[in-house]
C-alpha cells in the first residue's frame, strides 16, 4: 500500500500570470505533502514562461514564505506586483 | 476592546465621478464634531511609453485578500490617528485616462490626523492590497503595472 496521501488544492492566477496560464483559476493535484516553495518549482515547470516574473505567493489569503507547508484544503493564489491606486 | 468598525465596500466598476466624491462631502455636514477632511484622489496619467501613450488602465483584484486588506489597514489608521471616520473607494474595470480610480477621504477634529492618516493609506494601499493594472498603450498594446 502507497501511504502518501493524495493532495489538491485550488491555484488562482492574476494579472499577467493568468495571461500565461491562459486561465485563471485550476485545481493542483499532487502525491503527498508540498511546500510553497516545491509548489512554486512545480509551477514554474509547468509554465516556464513564468520564470522571469516577479510574483508572491499567498496561502489562504496570506503571503508566504517558501519553506510554508501547504496544508489543504488551501486556496494558493500567484500574485503578481500591486498597482493600486 | 471595543469591536472594530464594520467591513466596508471597496471596490467600484469603473471610474469615481466627481459627483460621488461631492455627494460624500456633502453627507458629512450632519457630523459637526469634524474640523478637517483630508481626500486623495488618484487620477490615471497618460504616460508616455514604449508604443504610445497609456489611454487608461483596466484594474483587476483578489477580492477577498482585497477586501481584507483594505479593512486591516481601516483598523490601524483608526488605531493610529485621531479619526471621525474613513472611506476608501478604488475602481475596478477601466479608467479612462484623466478619470479617478482611488478616492480616500478622512475626517477628524483636527487638520494633522486628517493629513497624515490620508498619505499613510495611500502608502499602504499601494504596497499591501493585491490590485493588479494593465495599463492600455496606443491603438492595442499594453503594460502592467508595477508600484514603486
Amino acid at each position: 500500500m502507497d501511504d502518501e496521501t493524495q493532495m489538491s488544492f485550488q491555484v488562482k492566477y492574476f494579472g499577467m500570470l493568468a495571461e500565461i496560464a491562459g486561465l485563471s483559476d485550476e485545481v493542483w493535484n499532487v502525491a503527498g505533502n508540498l511546500t510553497v516553495g516545491q509548489f512554486r518549482a512545480q509551477m514554474l515547470d509547468k509554465y516556464p514562461a513564468m520564470r522571469d516574473k516577479k510574483f508572491k505567493i499567498a496561502v489562504n489569503q496570506k503571503i508566504s514564505e517558501d519553506f510554508v507547508s501547504i496544508e489543504t484544503p488551501a486556496e494558493i493564489a500567484l500574485l503578481p506586483p500591486f498597482a493600486g491606486g | 476592546m471595543e469591536k472594530a468598525h464594520k467591513p466596508k465596500k471597496v471596490f467600484v466598476q469603473g471610474p469615481i465621478s466627481p459627483d460621488f466624491v461631492a455627494k460624500s462631502i456633502a453627507s458629512h455636514q450632519s457630523k459637526t464634531g469634524i474640523g478637517a477632511h483630508a481626500i486623495f484622489l488618484g487620477q490615471i496619467r497618460a504616460d508616455q511609453k514604449e508604443g504610445g501613450v497609456v489611454t487608461g488602465i483596466d484594474y483587476t483584484a483578489y477580492e477577498e485578500m482585497a477586501e481584507q486588506a483594505f479593512h486591516d489597514i481601516r483598523e490601524a489608521a483608526f488605531a493610529r490617528f485621531e479619526l471621525t471616520c474613513m472611506h476608501i473607494y478604488h475602481s475596478l474595470g477601466l479608467v479612462p485616462t484623466g478619470e479617478i480610480s482611488l478616492f480616500v477621504f478622512v475626517s477628524s477634529p483636527h487638520r494633522r490626523a486628517a493629513f497624515e492618516a490620508s498619505e499613510y493609506i495611500v502608502e499602504e494601499i499601494k504596497a499591501n492590497v493585491p490590485i493588479f493594472g494593465k495599463e492600455l498603450v496606443g491603438d492595442a498594446g499594453f503594460v502592467w503595472k508595477e508600484n514603486t
